[in-house]
């Protein structure tokens, strides 16, 4: 895997929180999923990639630069889209406008140019129809869809997304999935969610990150067996279980170690997740 | 139909030869007849095709321009870095109408009571401070984090959009100037307001540009409105030819670490 972005040992504090906690990994091309629970330091993370903010410690490196010297932080930034948490939208800008807005940000000063490449990235996220309507007008999924668009622009090399499915419902989800893929080809894609599902559907590779540290990188497929053996279906709850709920079928799913004649399943990825997660949490409070 | 363009007129019509009434006269007819257009259509070339439609779209999408925009342009600003700098909050109509309430505010007072021309002489430089404080930061524009993101130096939009801002509140302060019945003597806030900015923008370079300004502002403001609450002669002080002098200091000392900082020359080096 050639590697797009590193990060070796970071931590960075606010206050009494320690954010990140001595966090490694690296990521190539294709789409990586960042999963984690909330305060897990996700946002950090991506914002630290996303050369908004600095750590206390430890070393970043996209495509080899260094985002603490200047001058190749801003070729680091020539060569990113950047999807914020919340992103921000100018008061009574159109759908055009504000994107036209971050293309100057991104250099682009050209105007028919420019214009062109704010079509493209406009049609890209099927919003073509309502580009002349104001942003702040419009439902909270097309927002996200704006920004995602305005992320697009000038085809960056390493992209950037925190939690862009959050707020979307099923249908958008799916439209998602399908740009995030296709911005996947031939680039790198660092996809924060809290959508297990999502990461299953698009990722090559994944991030679970809690209290700041890396508890897992691999493929979906490695993550899911991580509860490998350790998922089971019963007609009752049985105590003992890590975590247990009840199925749409009307049968309870077990996570944990299971009794001798359990009736084993294969693991989801979510399992795995949880699992991970659940066994850390716990691990940390001991 | 009874009649159709031959295809020596379609060629002259669609290079440009065909002139006035002959020209319209085609045209007005390919309008009409499918078979025509079709000839036309086909004497175009699509890299000229499309430059057309991209041309009209471009006219179509092009993005309103603000007041703001259209002041800034006029003075040989680019469009783009015009469209950046107008979308400053402290440009927009809101934050305006307070800076001047405030003036306003100043410009009562200095007329109603005795010590009034010494709360202006005391708001009047803090008000393009704030202003510079309200253009640029966390909090304060809506797509800070992307345009932090953004290759797009923040040293040069900070540097933009204060210069913007400060004509602007500065021009405000200055009419109301007028207005305070001291004479030229109401014009002693201009040197203290020029210190005041340089100093923000110095400690802008540790801290986030609100922040750097309330702080300067607070430091300046408050305890001169103190003194004036507690009756001390400050108009005495604000007025002094030292108070000048030491503001002039400021400002050339201000101005020296500002040009001697590499970022800030390389933003102002930028030639967009």
């Amino acid at each position: 895997m050639s590697t797009a972005a590193a990060v070796i040992e970071l931590r960075r504090r606010f206050g009494r929180t320690q954010a990140l906690d001595g966090a490694t990994f690296e990521i190539g091309a294709g789409v990586t999923g960042l999963l984690g629970p909330n305060g897990a330091g996700k946002t950090t993370l991506l914002r630290i990639l996303a050369t908004v903010a600095a750590p206390d410690s430890g070393a970043v490196s996209v495509f080899g630069r260094d985002p603490s010297a200047a001058a190749q932080r801003v070729e680091i930034r020539r060569r990113l889209g950047y999807l914020p948490q919340d992103p921000g939208f100018q008061r009574g800008f159109s759908v055009f406008e504000f994107i036209d807005y971050v293309a100057i940000l991104k250099e682009m000063t050209d105007r028919q140019q420019r214009h062109a490449e704010v079509r493209r990235v406009i049609d890209a996220v099927d919003l073509t129809s309502v580009s002349g309507k104001r942003v702040r007008a419009l439902s909270g999924g097309m927002r996200r869809r704006v920004a995602l668009a305005s992320s697009l622009l000038g085809e960056p090399q390493f992209l950037v997304l925190d939690e862009p499915t959050a707020g979307l419902d099923p249908e958008q989800r799916l439209r998602f999935r399908e740009l995030v893929s296709h911005a996947g080809e031939g680039r790198a894609v660092l996809l924060s969610t809290h959508q297990t599902e999502d990461v299953a559907a698009l990722c090559q590779d994944v991030v679970v990150l809690d209290q700041g540290r890396v508890l897992f990188q691999g493929t979906p497929s490695d993550l899911s067996a991580v509860a490998a053996g350790r998922v089971w279906l019963a007609d009752e709850r049985v105590s003992g279980a890590e975590l247990v709920w009840r199925t749409g079928e009307g049968r309870f799913r077990h996570l944990g170690l299971p009794p001798s004649g359990a009736d084993l399943v294969d693991p989801t990825l979510e399992d795995g997740y949880l699992l991970l997660v659940g066994r850390f949490a716990e691990e940390a409070a001991a | 139909m009874s009649w159709h363009v031959s295809e020596q007129l379609v060629t002259s019509y669609v290079t440009g030869e065909l002139q006035g009434a002959r020209a319209t006269s085609v045209e007005a007819h390919v309008m009409t007849c499918s078979l025509c257009r079709n000839a036309v259509n086909a004497e175009v070339s699509p890299e000229r095709l499309r430059g057309i439609w991209s041309a009209v779209e471009d006219e179509v999408d092009a993005p309103r321009r603000s007041w703001a925009e259209r002041v800034l342009t006029s003075f040989g600003m680019s469009d783009s870095d015009a469209r950046l700098v107008s979308v400053a909050p402290s440009l927009h109509a809101s934050w305006l109408l307070s800076l001047a309430a405030v003036l306003g505010f100043a410009v009562w007072a200095s007329n109603a009571k005795s010590g009034g021309t010494a709360l202006f002489l005391i708001l009047a430089p803090i008000v393009p401070v704030l202003a510079v404080g309200g253009s640029y930061g966390r909090g304060i524009d809506p797509t800070f984090e992307v345009s932090v993101a953004s290759p797009y130096p923040a040293m040069r939009l900070v540097m933009l959009r204060s210069t913007a801002v400060v004509a602007v509140s500065g021009a405000l302060a200055l009419v109301a100037s007028f207005f305070v019945p001291t004479g030229g003597d109401a014009a002693a806030w201009l040197l203290p307001c020029l210190a005041l900015l340089s100093i923000t923008l110095v400690v802008a370079r540790w801290f986030t540009l609100p922040i750097a300004a309330a702080g300067v502002a607070a430091c300046y403001a408050l305890p001169l409105l103190a003194a004036l609450v507690n009756d001390r002669d400050v108009s005495r002080l604000l007025l002094s030819a030292s108070l000048q002098w030491v503001a002039l200091a400021l400002v050339v000392g201000s101005f020296a670490l500002l040009t001697h900082d590499p970022m800030i020359r390389s933003a102002l080096r930028r030639n967009r």
